[in-house]
């Protein structure tokens, strides 16, 4: 659903690159966590599937698509196979629940009878059902990251990215953010999510991919936040790790 | 529904932003004014032109008793001269050239002059024998004044022969230079008005960047995120330039229309149905120059 090919992209010729080769492949329905410190490549990572960025070098492959071919005015196309959450919900203050849910749905020139009928079947995936009418400020955070989850999704995209969706909510709430996440990638969604937070992802138990100054430092099916392996082993096992990257490295250069 | 969505957002754009959509309108109103006042006055210069260039022409005016010109020292005319002058004109030679010609006397020259100076206390030190008796000719062509002038300057009994239209072209100069003075501050104004314009959709643009940045990730397409800005600017355009039009016609209806023509009955003034034909030209003016801002403001300040 989206694959990395030798994806580089530098913002400043002086500074290191924000992705520097990163290669990865997400599988249509996969459920991806992206981990790493700030700065380590993961909302450059999302940027790139977005076309609001373009790779300094490498391709990047949306469903099949590369999206350097992609003219600037089939992006909206691209963007609205891709729902996108944010830290900062990105909700509109002056718009209820259900027009800022329509609202993703009327840009795109949707009838008003099938939001009627969408709107309130999303919202009630989300776990808001009857707070239709409710403005974002009479919402919880965790009620208003939902919100924005149903914006993200109404019109079904293959894709969902989230960057850093649990960042501003205590951890009983993003459980259950989790669980709404979880539930529309069970319904055939591709999900990709950008966190720092390690209690949901050794509650997931889903891929891992970890970055670190813009490199793949770890990819591992149903892991952790930090490695699988045992303390003792888990020297061993980043040394390993970092050797690969190191031999690659030059393996580039040669 | 998007065209329902767009018309939405336009109305919301407009009541945000809503003294910055007045002073557009009212720069747009008055730069479109002065526009629309260059060009009736050039209507008004052709209106003019036609008329009295068909009308008189040339005056050949006769010797008086207090004529002082070269020909005239035998003393006024005689009628024998008025008679060989009327033959004159008669003739093939200069019939040719003159499409019709009529001879006032000085009794009607007096009457005219009254009626002109009706307002000038320079009437009551007039008298009838102050002015000349002339023959107007219209003339065919009227580039063709010098031959007439040739023949009948030496005549006897031939004070001067005058080309009025000379007269006519000092007032259309002068009116020429006015609409070019109102031409000239309506370019000041219309640039005044561009840059206010691409302030307005900046502003409007950046008051609602949420909106259109989830706009963005949710795929809108570039028509329905750039459209609202362009028609705000556009709509408040074409309200200035619809008062602009509605002043303009009202300056003709009334002030032309109902004061001037009966202060100055023998001018010919353009009829306020003539000045609605530049009402379209404003709209279109007004319309096209805030489209053309928008769209290069948000080319640069809202990326889509």
């Amino acid at each position: 659903m989206i694959r990395f090919e030798n994806v580089t992209k530098v913002y400043d010729q002086k500074a290191r690159p924000a992705l520097d080769s990163v290669s990865l492949e997400v599988e249509r329905g996969e459920f991806t966590f992206l981990v790493g410190a700030s700065g380590s490549g993961k909302s450059t990572f999302l940027r790139l599937v977005l076309k609001e960025d373009h790779a300094t070098s490498g391709s990047v492959y949306v469903a099949g698509q590369n999206v350097a071919n992609i003219p600037s005015w089939r992006v909206p196309r691209l963007r609205r196979g891709i729902g996108v959450v944010f830290q900062d919900f990105r909700l509109l203050p002056q718009k209820n629940v259900f027009a800022n849910v329509a609202f993703a749905m009327q840009v795109i020139g949707k009838s008003r009878g099938i939001i009627r009928e969408t709107v309130p079947e999303v919202l009630k995936t989300v776990g808001l059902e009857g707070k239709e009418k409710r403005m974002p400020h009479e919402l919880s955070g965790g009620e208003q990251q939902r919100v924005a989850i149903a914006r993200a999704v109404v019109n079904r995209p293959g894709i969902l990215l989230a960057d850093e969706p649990t960042g501003n909510l205590d951890p009983i709430t993003s459980m259950g953010i989790m669980g709404v996440l979880d539930k529309i990638n069970q319904n055939g969604t591709t999900v990709v999510m950008a966190t720092h937070d390690d209690d949901i992802v050794n509650e997931m138990r889903k891929r891992v991919v970890e970055l670190k100054n813009g490199r793949v430092i770890r990819d591992e099916a149903k892991a952790l936040y930090t490695s699988m392996i045992p303390v003792v082993g888990e020297s061993r096992r980043l040394k390993d790790a970092s050797g690969q990257e190191i031999s690659r490295a030059q393996g580039e250069q040669q | 529904m998007r065209l329902a969505f767009i018309l939405s957002e336009i109305g919301s754009g407009l009541r945000r932003n809503l003294s910055m959509v007045v002073s557009v309108i009212l720069v747009t109103f008055v730069s479109l004014t002065f526009v629309g006042a260059a060009g009736m006055l050039q209507m008004q210069i052709n209106q003019m032109k036609g008329y009295w260039y068909d009308k008189v022409q040339v005056a050949i005016f006769l010797c008086n008793d207090t004529s002082t010109a070269a020909g005239c020292a035998s003393g006024p005319v005689t009628d024998e001269q008025q008679a060989n002058l009327q033959k004159l004109l008669e003739s093939p030679s200069v019939k040719q050239y003159i499409s019709d010609f009529q001879f006032e006397s000085r009794s009607e020259a007096y009457a005219h002059f009254k009626e002109q100076f009706s307002n000038s206390p320079i009437v009551d030190s007039v008298t009838p024998d102050q002015l000349p008796a002339s023959f107007r000719l219209s003339m065919k062509d009227p580039e063709k004044y010098q031959i007439i002038s040739e023949t009948f300057s030496s005549q006897p009994g031939v004070e001067s022969v005058t080309d009025q239209r000379k007269l006519l072209e000092r007032l259309f100069s002068w009116m020429n230079t006015a609409s070019l003075a109102a031409v000239g501050i309506a370019a000041v104004m219309i640039i005044c008005a561009v840059l206010l314009i691409a302030t307005t959709i900046r502003l409007s643009a950046f008051s609602r960047r949420r909106e259109t940045g989830i706009m963005r990730l949710v795929g809108a397409s570039k028509t329905v995120i750039q459209l609202p800005f362009i028609m705000e600017g556009v709509i408040a355009a074409v309200v200035g330039a619809m008062l602009a039009s509605l002043t303009l016609w009202l300056v003709a209806h009334f002030w032309l229309g109902e004061t001037l023509s009966k202060q100055i009955p023998d001018t010919p003034f353009i009829s306020a149905t003539q000045a609605l034909i530049i009402a379209p030209v404003l709209i279109a003016l007004g319309g096209g120059l805030a489209g053309l801002s928008s769209l290069l403001t948000l080319r640069r300040y809202l990326k889509v």
